[in-house]
C-alpha cells in the first residue's frame, strides 16, 4: 500500500514536525530567559528603591510640627516654599524674592515654611542637594537657617559637577555666623535622613519641581509680587504699600 | 522559502536597523533615568495616575526594565517578545501623555529626562511627544511583524536558518529516536 515515495514523504513530514517542535521549544526557552532578565531588572530597581527609603529621622529645631520644613514668623497666612539649593531657578527666585518674603514673615503677615528638598542629587556628582539640605537642618538647629540659606544661594555651584564638600559647607556656615557645633552636626550627617524625609513629603504633596510656592496651599508663581498679592488676597486685605 | 525579491533580501537588514534604533531609544531613555530613581518616581507621580507610593515603585523599576528591553533588542534575543513589550510600553506612554494633556496637566513628560512640573509660563509640548512615541510604536510593530534580522542572537540560535552547518545536521538523516535525544539535549542547555 505504501510506496517508497509515500514513505519518503511521510518521513519528511515527521522531520518537519520534529523541527517545528524543536523550534517551539527553543522559542519557549528563549522567552523564559528574556522574561527572567526583565523580572531581575525590575527587582533590582525595586530593591534599590526599598533600600533607599528613609526610615528614622529627627527634625531640627525650628521645624514645623510635621517636621518637613523650617518655619519663619507666625503670621496667619501660610506660605510654603520648596527649594533645592542646587536648582538655578531657586537661586533666581531667592535673589529676587527672599528679602520681601522674609519681611512679610517679620511683619507678622505670614508663617513661612521653607522645605529644603533634595530633588537634584542626580545633578551633582557628590549628592550636593542632600548634603546642603542636611546642613541647612544643622543651621536651623543652631538658629541660623535663613542666614545659611542666603550664603548657600550666594555660593551656588553649577549643576553637573561636584558641589561643595562637607568641609566647604562648614566654611560657608562660618560666613553665616555658625560655629563648631554646626560643623560637628554636618560631619555627623545628623540631618541627612531628615533631608530625605523633607523630599519624600514634598513628593507626596505633589511637588514635582522646584521652586514651588504655595500660599495657604494654593500654587503661586514664585516671584515677590505674585506672592505678596496672593498673601494679601488670602489675608482679605489690599496689598500694602511696603510690598508694591 | 527565499523568494529572491528585493524585499526578502532587504527585510533582515531593515529589521536590524529598526531593532538597533529601538534598542538605542530604550537604552538612552533608561540610562538617563537610572541615575536618579526618586526623580523618575516623581516624574511618574506628576502624571497623577497612581498613588504616590505606587508611582515611586514604578519609577524605580521602569528604567531598569527599559534598559533590559534595550539590551534584548541590541543583542537580538527574543526579538519578537521584546518588540511586543516595546509596543506595550509605547502604548502606555502615549496613553499617559494623552491623559495628562486631556486633564490639562502642565508637566514635562519625563520621556528622556527627569520630568516633573513645568515652570509657570512654559507650555507643554505634548503633540510632538505623542508623535515621537507613535513613531517608536510603529518601529516596534514592524519588529513584531518582521522579527528576523541580521546579526541577531535569535538567528544564531535558530540553527535551521543559520548559514554555517551545525552539528545537529544529523537531524536530516537520523532516526526519530536520536532526534528526540538532540531536542532534549538542547532543551536542557
Amino acid at each position: 500500500m505504501s510506496s517508497r515515495k509515500d514513505q519518503n514523504a511521510a518521513a519528511r513530514m515527521v522531520r518537519d514536525q520534529i523541527a517545528k517542535e524543536q523550534r517551539r521549544k527553543r522559542t519557549m526557552w528563549i522567552s523564559i530567559a528574556a522574561v527572567s532578565a526583565l523580572v531581575i531588572a525590575g527587582l533590582i530597581g525595586w530593591g534599590i528603591y526599598a533600600g533607599a527609603k528613609t526610615t528614622e529621622f529627627t527634625a531640627p529645631k525650628g521645624a514645623n510640627t510635621a517636621g518637613n520644613g523650617i518655619t519663619n514668623g507666625s503670621g496667619p497666612v501660610v506660605v510654603d516654599e520648596y527649594v533645592d539649593f542646587l536648582c538655578p531657578h531657586c537661586k533666581t527666585f531667592h535673589d529676587e524674592a527672599a528679602a520681601s518674603i522674609d519681611q512679610l514673615a517679620a511683619d507678622g503677615k505670614i508663617t513661612l515654611i521653607t522645605h529644603p528638598v533634595a530633588y537634584l542629587d542626580g545633578a551633582s556628582t557628590n549628592r550636593y542637594s542632600t548634603r546642603a539640605s542636611a546642613a541647612s537642618g544643622c543651621a536651623a538647629e543652631y538658629g541660623k537657617f535663613t542666614a545659611f540659606a542666603d550664603v548657600l544661594f550666594a555660593n551656588q555651584p553649577a549643576e553637573g559637577g561636584a558641589g561643595p564638600t562637607d568641609d566647604d559647607l562648614i566654611a560657608l556656615g562660618r560666613q553665616a555666623g555658625l560655629g563648631d557645633d554646626f560643623a560637628q552636626c554636618v560631619r555627623d550627617k545628623r540631618f541627612v535622613n531628615w533631608a530625605g524625609h523633607v523630599s519624600e513629603e514634598a513628593g507626596r504633596a505633589g511637588v514635582t519641581g522646584t521652586p514651588t510656592v504655595l500660599v495657604n496651599g494654593k500654587p503661586t508663581q514664585a516671584s515677590a509680587a505674585t506672592i505678596a498679592a496672593a498673601v494679601a488676597a488670602a489675608a482679605g486685605a489690599t496689598p500694602s504699600a511696603s510690598t508694591s | 522559502m527565499d523568494e529572491r525579491t528585493g524585499w526578502h533580501r532587504a527585510q533582515p537588514w531593515v529589521s536590524l536597523l529598526v531593532r538597533l534604533g529601538l534598542a538605542g531609544v530604550f537604552l538612552v531613555a533608561g540610562g538617563l533615568k537610572v541615575t536618579d530613581l526618586a526623580a523618575n518616581g516623581r516624574a511618574v507621580n506628576a502624571y497623577q495616575i497612581m498613588s504616590y507610593d505606587a508611582a515611586m515603585v514604578v519609577g524605580a523599576i521602569q528604567p531598569f526594565v527599559e534598559i533590559a528591553v534595550g539590551l534584548l533588542l541590541l543583542i537580538g534575543l527574543a526579538t519578537r517578545l521584546a518588540a511586543w513589550l516595546s509596543a506595550g510600553m509605547m502604548v502606555a506612554f502615549i496613553a499617559g501623555i494623552s491623559s495628562a494633556w486631556a486633564r490639562g496637566l502642565n508637566i514635562d513628560c519625563g520621556c528622556f529626562s527627569k520630568g516633573g512640573q513645568l515652570p509657570p509660563g512654559v507650555t507643554p509640548n505634548y503633540l510632538p511627544e505623542i508623535f515621537r512615541d507613535v513613531a517608536f510604536l510603529a518601529m516596534a510593530i514592524f519588529l513584531i511583524i518582521y522579527p528576523v534580522s541580521r546579526f541577531s542572537l535569535d538567528a544564531r540560535l535558530d540553527r535551521p536558518f543559520s548559514a554555517e552547518p551545525a552539528e545537529d545536521d544529523v537531524l536530516e538523516e537520523d532516526s526519530d529516536e536520536s532526534t528526540d535525544h538532540t531536542a532534549q539535549r538542547r532543551g536542557r542547555a
